[in-house]
């Protein structure tokens, strides 16, 4: 057992968590997790699952109602002054003070959080440097773009050199420009040694920065590990067909609006090849869905026998207009995970209508 | 804007010198000590006072950022001033006269402008805590490593001190109108005391209103809404005698004529307390002590109501 706050103990420990609202709602129900210093550790799920209420009890804002929650060694219930000391976090709404200027928002920072007076004009210097507003360092906040308010708000929540960042969606809403840049400072950040814990609903985001992952659904987590690790879990490759008369040419993510698939003869078409795909012996335990253009096939041996899927489909009558055979990314696990359930019950309906 | 970059002052050094500076003043290193982490090392060991300086200052620059709000909150209660004088100077004139000979509708009514101003400026506190909770700053404070209470003592002070300097200019602007301060520089003073005691209990209801509604419409309308019958149906205008007894009623119940009375009995040197009979002081202290502990009394209770409503917003809706 380490010592509080010594540097062996983990940057996250979570034993039990349970985490009750007032009126009754159950937001996190039972989360075990273990977040070693300096890794870059991403916690997925989709809205309302319960990313930002954990991120909240881990930061202090909220309360356990059960369970042992320590940040870095200090317990969140007893110590919450000293994991507040260690500890930078971003909230998922842009939090500045839109009537100060860049330099004024990290100077208060700086003042909050006890930076030494002699360091803190070189610390506002640096962190305006580190996230590209130091030109701008004398302007007020309100008159930045979305993705500058982003960077100043991430750059507030470093002044401490704190060993613990929490990121919650931080790049929600911004554009893809934006959004690489803000990527760049956190791997720069994760760099130096700081360990990152991210929320987000983009897969890619995760996928491209975090070691280790964690997924959440309905206040539980449901499955953990590295991106390359959940994507072997899916099991194998993903080959998508597409068919004539699609909503579009593109190729689309599986998870894109499935909702409108059952108009139209396309909609027949799909079914029937996602059925032809079902019953197609090489792909036993293949997952099929049907997507807005095509069907979507996760099978082991998708690549190998890809084109003998495609005589069947066409010997079946269906025109295959395109075809895709790719490696599977963290959308088809997040897809294979949290979907799963309403997958299912979204088919049974699919099969009664059919049927009727 | 000096606020801004005023970080070298003496003052400062002064309240916050227990951050870390190996000079620090031993006082605010023992509060350092009480509150924070010794191992914490370097990086942060804030002290209470250091929490209190840090967000008074930023509350005057924002207020310095936003003269508008100054301004605006000034504009309205100088208007009475003006108008009230130059429109009713010369009945109510005579209506004052009757109880209180010798005394001018002017002197009479820079008292009640001076709560007035106190009154109008206390409702931009909630105003300040909604945008905070809006923008997130409020959040971002919660998990900062600072001292809740100090936190709010700093908000507060800050508003108080714009308070103090709007009272003050008020009084500048009565005596050139043609008031007179019977009782000098000191009872000025005292009268700008008395605005800042008297804007507690509002500071506190419009904070609590804030946490209420967290929405900024509602809490300028609520806090607006009030201030006008607060303000007539007391002594502010008219000596209560000339109104008519529902008013009168309303009155002995209305924080405003105790905070009116008070700056009052300075002003003129006289007990003039409405409401309740007290002969054990001296003069004007008749009215001074009993308007005083009535202000702060109401302080304490508003303020009570306003620091449960602000810890339970702190702490969220948890079981």
């Amino acid at each position: 057992m380490s010592s509080p706050g010594s540097d062996e103990s983990p940057a996250i420990a979570v034993d039990g968590l349970e985490l009750t609202y007032s009126d009754g709602t159950r937001a996190v129900d039972g989360v075990d997790m273990t977040v070693p210093r300096g890794e870059f550790f991403g916690f997925l799920g989709p809205n309302g699952a319960g990313k930002t209420t954990t991120i909240k009890v881990l930061a202090t804002l909220l309360s356990p109602t059960a369970g042992e929650v320590t940040v870095n060694g200090f317990d969140v219930r007893s110590d919450p002054r000293k994991v507040r000391e260690s500890i930078g976090y971003m909230a998922q709404e842009t939090s500045i003070d839109p009537e100060l200027t860049a330099a004024e928002n990290v100077r208060f920072a700086c003042e909050a959080y006890g930076v030494p007076r002699g360091q803190r004009a070189d610390r506002v210097d640096e962190l305006l440097d580190l996230v590209d507003l130091g030109d701008v360092a004398d302007k007020r906040a309100e008159e930045f773009s979305g993705g500058m308010k982003k960077r100043l708000d991430a750059a507030t929540a470093l002044v401490h050199r704190p060993p613990l960042v929490f990121l919650d969606e931080p790049t929600t809403g911004l554009d893809p420009k934006a959004r690489n840049r803000l990527w760049e400072y956190f791997r720069r950040i994760n760099d130096r040694g700081t360990t990152i814990f991210l929320t987000t609903q983009y897969l890619e985001e995760a996928d491209q920065l975090c070691d280790r992952l964690a997924v959440i659904l309905d206040g539980g987590i449901v499955a953990e590990g590295s991106p390359a690790e959940l994507k072997r879990e899916v099991g194998g490759e993903v080959l998508e067909v597409h068919f004539e008369g699609g909503d579009g040419g593109d190729a689309r993510s599986a998870d894109a609006d499935r909702g409108d698939r059952a108009d139209g003869d396309s909609g027949d078409d799909r079914e029937r090849a996602a059925e032809i795909a079902r019953e197609f012996d090489p792909f036993t335990g293949a997952t099929v869905e049907v997507t807005d253009d095509g069907i979507s096939v996760t099978a082991a041996t998708a690549r190998e026998h890809g084109t003998d899927l495609l005589v069947a489909l066409r010997d079946a009558g269906l025109t295959v207009t395109g075809f895709n055979v790719r490696a599977p990314t963290l959308d088809d696990v997040f897809l294979a995970i949290t979907g799963e359930e309403v997958e299912t019950e979204r088919m049974d309906a699919g099969r009664e209508e059919v049927q009727a | 804007m000096s606020d801004a970059t005023g970080d070298e002052t003496a003052d400062e050094a002064r309240a916050d010198g227990g951050t870390t500076a190996p000079t620090a003043d031993p006082s605010a290193a023992e509060t350092a000590a009480a509150g924070v982490a010794g191992e914490g090392g370097g990086r942060s060991s804030n002290t209470f006072l250091g929490d209190v300086w840090v967000n008074f200052k930023r509350w005057n620059v924002k207020a310095v950022r936003n003269p508008f709000v100054l301004v605006v909150s000034l504009v309205q209660p100088v208007i009475f001033l003006v108008l009230f004088t130059e429109v009713f100077g010369n009945v109510a004139g005579r209506a004052v006269s009757e109880g209180l000979p010798g005394v001018s509708y002017e002197t009479y009514l820079v008292p009640a402008i001076a709560i007035q101003v106190s009154l109008a400026a206390a409702v931009t506190s909630g105003i300040g805590l909604v945008n905070d909770i809006e923008n997130g700053m409020f959040e971002k404070v919660l998990v900062s490593p600072m001292n809740r209470t100090a936190v709010f003592l700093g908000k507060t002070a800050a508003e108080v001190f714009r308070i103090a300097i709007q009272v003050a200019i008020i009084l500048g602007l009565g005596v050139l109108l043609g008031a007179e301060i019977e009782t000098g520089v000191v009872g000025a003073a005292a009268i700008v005391a008395t605005g800042i005691v008297f804007s507690l209990w509002f500071i506190a209801l419009s904070n609590s209103l804030a946490v209420l509604t967290r929405d900024q419409e509602s809490t300028i309308i609520g806090a607006n809404l009030l201030q006008f019958p607060l303000l007539f149906l007391s002594s502010a205008f008219l000596p209560l005698e000339t109104l008519p007894d529902w008013i009168q009623t309303f009155a002995r119940l209305n924080p405003v004529t105790y905070g009116v009375d008070t700056a009052r009995a300075l002003m003129l040197d006289r007990d003039v307390m409405t409401v309740v009979e007290v002969s054990r002081f001296d003069g004007a202290m008749n009215t001074v002590v009993p308007g005083f502990a009535v202000l702060l009394g109401l302080a304490v209770a508003f303020g009570s109501v306003a620091v449960f409503l602000l810890s339970r917003a702190s702490s969220s809706d948890v079981q």
